[in-house]
């Protein structure tokens, strides 16, 4: 049994990629048959990640599987493996958990679309190659990912061309992303040159003895480039939101909670178990860098958007920006607080993806300073917004908040042991950015699903059940990872984190016992993060104790009388034509619907940094040249870093 | 069983639901009857505050017709126990919390957002356009005062992690009292007046006092916020504010005021209501009395250059050791 068990990892890949092509022989003629097979696959690869979750996270091994039997021989390793240790099961989890949720989505969502055979082959190639990505132990097998994984993106983003923009925003990405795989491969290249193999462990072995090596500093600025372009990190976030605002709500989700998902964990890979260069100070500068200001600059763009998926697709990269943060911080705490968020990204950021799909599906518009009022005839969209938006937002009960707090801990702690200003700014950014993400949520809120219903959609109706039940399942899982925080920390966090600190074992489960020694590699694990939960259950009964109380009271005192309220409703719903004496009126002026457009919900704040908006926004041309400029310097600028310093 | 019991009693009776909400109809009607004196005029009687909320209580209520009722209802009832569960986390007599080591500053900071939130997601459910503009004041208000809050934060964190013995509590409000009672209250410490100053702008912005209510500005946008609210669930607004002024106060009390203690709790609880009393007086009344309202950008432009640049100094003399 337990044999078997270690096919898993490249059958879950394999289930993927053969449910697609078969799903492409078949789908033609058999609409039912497709979405059996998309089904199947899905629930197949989810099956199986689960199934690892015994041997790997609770009991610690690490799994090992060499495609076609290559061994390695004489301590060098030709075959290409795949390698799952804790950290690339956390990932493969939320791939599979987010590609079985996207899935069960699009049967409904994308029902109105035809050629849905191209659809779901894509998306099943997507799911596969990323999938493939996390659990593969060969570096130059995780280049051929990225680029099926990139090139299925821009076709899922491009899918429905009629939109405006479309082939626009797949464009970008196309040779921007293009841009950023190239990256990947010179540095893999300059890597293959000098060690002579591609096994993430045997590098993982050899590099350290590299440390003199200049080419080692370039391939590792080559390398940390690709993988931020893949998580869109700044520079790269314009691509993001064009290819957000047009792909399908199903694909925003892939994009947002998997692909850069990708990224983060090359980079989590690279830095900690590739180069073990994590407690250098000025790679710790760079991560961590590169983390808060993308969080920053993502959120105050966000102000800016009118368009409801590029609003989530900037907050989005701001929440990557948070991960980033966290890991580049290089302690067992900052490591598991981003695994932590990057975890709940996913989640929450995939909810609030799918209800944008589910009020495009319904009103066929994503324009926030046209829509309005949806919550009287979408109230279990807006209750699933509200539970994403709070999440996302931090506020507790929800997940965001238990991750943020991790994060916050995290910087400050590392500020204080280091004695170092740099990192209580972060800690600051941090904290502002998430009153800032709030606040842009608020603005949604009030000008998607409050404020007054524009005639055109008063025969808007709720999505099919089909749609709700994979939003359900998210908005749960919001709930339960936020409110067991120290389960979820003893149970994921823990031996992915341990993971990422044990180098050394990573590198004996493929390389034979005692590789590491032989090549001076020590490392120690991580068995406990050294901080209590935040959010006790304690107190939470304590909330739940308030709350009877007040309703109580509430009651006591002569409460809400339900029977004339409903009274009032309906006779007021019933009033087909509005009579123009009660419209509202400013200063003599009739009003027109939602006074504050969603544009100038923040005149006060927006006015008083008018400099820096009109500056950011000029900087997002949409001129892909532009892009790849911006894409081209920085890395210049990491290039010259590393060389200097590494 | 006796848990329970004692933790009942927290919840329902003391720090929680009914000393709070006591402490706040106090305040409050003492801030009115002072900027009454102020303006030469006698003022409200003490408890008028309570009289409204029983007035409130027994109205009908009318929900706007572009409104959703489980938000109107839910939102205020919410932002209020998330206010009532702030009281069960302050260290504020004997330096010991309800419940302590369960949360720390940071979650003190959210739910004092989540209050906010409510308040403001309440507003918008109503679908009224003079809500809109207040809850869009509303949020350039929080925007304003939450950078110098975290500020300040972050300096008094610091300030007792320097002198601790590496507590891995970063944020917590327990090390912060526990350090106050060894070493006397943090506004003796020089490098820390500045951050006390901004937190005393802090307090009446976050509270939504006079010169800076520009989310409920009656004679502009009809109260804003609270534009179509009416009943009970008004009533549960008037009285988050209220209370809100005696969660504000006494955070204030924690973060630099603690350490003061008899022992007794009947004598600790009173020092605490006379330090409540003085800080309402200097944050709220005074500046109701004397200053008129602000603009929405001069708030923020306030708080952002003026109040964050003084917790800024605190923070960077803290981080320099003095």
């Amino acid at each position: 049994m337990s044999a078997f068990i270690n096919n898993f990892p490249v059958l879950a890949v394999m289930t993927l990629f053969v449910g697609g092509f078969l799903n492409s022989l078949v789908g033609r003629r058999h609409a039912v048959l497709q979405k059996i097979v998309v089904l199947v696959a899905v629930t197949g690869a989810l099956a199986m990640m689960l199934a690892l979750v015994k041997p790997v996270l609770v009991d610690g091994e690490i799994i090992t599987y060499w495609l076609g039997n290559w061994e390695p021989v004489e301590g060098w390793a030709i075959g290409i493996a795949l390698e799952v240790d804790a950290l690339s099961l956390f990932f493969g989890l939320i791939v599979v958990v987010a590609v079985f949720v996207s899935g069960v989505y699009s049967f409904t969502y994308m029902s109105r679309d035809d050629s849905l055979v191209n659809y779901y082959t894509l998306f099943m190639m997507l799911g596969g190659s990323v999938l493939g990505l996390v659990l593969s132990g060969d570096l130059f097998n995780i280049f051929v990912m990225v680029e099926i994984m990139t090139f299925t993106a821009v076709a899922l983003t491009a899918f429905r061309s009629h939109y405006e923009g479309a082939l626009e925003g797949a464009m970008k990405y196309l040779v921007v992303g293009s841009l950023g795989s190239t990256f990947l491969l010179v540095g893999i290249a300059i890597l293959y040159s000098q060690l002579h193999t591609l096994n993430l462990a045997q590098i993982a072995a050899l590099l350290p003895e590299q440390s003199d090596n200049p080419l080692a500093g370039v391939a590792f600025a080559f390398l940390f480039i690709g993988f931020a372009s893949k998580a869109f990190l700044f520079p790269f976030q314009p691509l993001a939101a064009d290819a957000h605002a047009v792909a399908p709500a199903s694909i925003s989700l892939m994009i947002s909670g998997v692909l850069t998902k990708c990224g983060v964990y090359g980079i989590i890979r690279l830095c900690y178990i590739l180069y073990q260069n994590m407690d250098l100070a000025v790679v710790q500068y760079l991560v961590t860098g590169f983390g808060a200001v993308t969080m920053f600059i993502c959120v105050t763009m966000a102000f800016q958007q009118h368009n409801f998926k590029r609003l989530l697709a900037f907050h989005s990269i701001s929440q990557v920006g948070y991960v980033i943060t966290a890991v580049g911080l290089g302690s067992a705490l900052g490591v598991s607080a981003g695994l932590y968020h990057a975890m709940n990204h996913t989640i929450f950021k995939g909810l609030l993806f799918l209800t944008a799909g589910a009020v495009q599906h319904q009103t066929g518009s994503l324009d926030l300073d046209g829509l309005g009022g949806l919550s009287k005839k979408m109230p279990s969209t807006t209750a699933l917004f509200l539970i994403g938006a709070a999440s996302i937002s931090g506020l507790p009960p929800f997940n965001g908040f238990a991750s943020k707090w991790m994060i916050y801990q995290a910087t400050f702690q590392k500020g204080v042991e280091t004695n170092n200003f740099f990192f209580i700014i972060v800690c600051v950014l941090a904290l502002l950015t998430s009153v800032l993400t709030l606040a842009s949520f608020i603005k949604v809120t009030q000008s998607v699903f409050f404020g007054q219903l524009p005639e055109k959609y008063k025969d808007v109706k709720e999505v099919p059940l089909l749609m709700r039940v994979p939003m359900w399942i998210l908005a749960v899982l919001c709930i339960v990872t936020g409110l067991f925080p120290t389960q979820v920390q003893n149970w994921l966090l823990l031996p992915a984190t341990n993971a990422v600190f044990s180098a050394a074992s990573y590198i004996d489960a493929a390389m034979g016992e005692g590789y590491a020694a032989l090549h001076n590699i020590v490392s120690s694990g991580v068995t406990s993060l050294g901080v209590s939960t935040c959010w006790s259950p304690l107190s939470w009964l304590a909330l739940l104790f308030c709350v009877t109380c007040a309703v109580t009271i509430v009651a006591l005192l002569g409460g809400p009388d339900n029977k004339e309220d409903s009274h009032v409703s309906t006779a007021d719903e019933n009033a087909e034509e509005l009579d123009p004496k009660y419209e509202p009126f400013f200063s003599g002026e009739e009003s027109v619907y939602s006074q504050v457009g969603g544009s100038d919900l923040f005149w006060g704040f927006k006015h008083s940094w008018r400099k820096y908006f009109t500056f950011w926004t000029n900087w997002h041309s949409g001129v892909v040249n532009d892009y790849t400029l911006y894409g081209v310097v920085v890395t210049a600028f990491v290039l010259l870093a590393c060389i200097i310093v590494l | 069983m006796t848990d329970l019991l004692f933790n009942l009693i927290y919840v329902l009776l003391f720090p929680g639901l009914l000393f709070c909400v006591v402490m706040g109809v106090l305040l409050a009607g003492l801030d009115r009857i002072w900027v009454a004196r102020m303006q030469r005029r006698v003022g409200p009687p003490l408890l008028q505050g309570w009289y409204d909320f029983l007035k409130c209580c027994g109205k009908e209520t009318i929900i706007p017709r572009h409104g959703k009722k489980a938000i109107y209802y839910g939102a205020p009832l919410l932002g209020f126990v998330a206010l009532i569960t702030i009281s069960l986390f302050l260290p504020v007599v004997n330096g010991q919390a309800a419940f302590s080591g369960t949360a720390d500053l940071v979650v003190i900071l959210y739910l004092l957002t989540l209050v906010s939130v409510c308040m403001i997601v309440g507003a918008s459910a109503t679908g009224s356009p003079f809500a809109g503009v207040g809850l869009s004041r509303e949020m350039v208000a929080m925007i304003s005062y939450e950078l110098p809050f975290v500020l300040v934060i972050l300096t008094v964190s610091k300030a007792v992690l320097a002198a601790g013995d590496g507590a891995s509590y970063t944020f917590s409000l327990q090390a912060i009292a526990d350090y106050q009672a060894a070493n006397g209250p943090l506004i003796t410490h020089w490098a820390l007046i500045p951050a006390a100053i901004a937190m005393l702008f802090v307090i009446p912005c976050e509270v939504g006092m006079h010169p800076f209510d520009v989310s409920e500005a009656e004679t502009e946008i009809c109260e804003g916020t609270l534009a179509e609210y009416s009943g009970p669930p008004l009533a549960l607004y008037r009285l988050t504010h209220m209370v809100k002024m005696f969660i504000m106060t006494a955070l204030f009390c924690v973060l630099f005021l603690g350490g003061i203690s008899t022992g007794f709790v009947v004598l600790d609880t009173l020092i605490l209501i006379v330090f409540c009393l003085v800080l309402t007086f200097l944050t709220m009344s005074l500046p109701h009395a004397v200053c008129a309202r602000f603009k929405t950008e001069q708030v923020f432009q306030f708080y952002w250059t003026v109040v964050a640049g003084l917790a800024a100094v605190s923070l960077i003399l803290v981080w320099l050791g003095f």
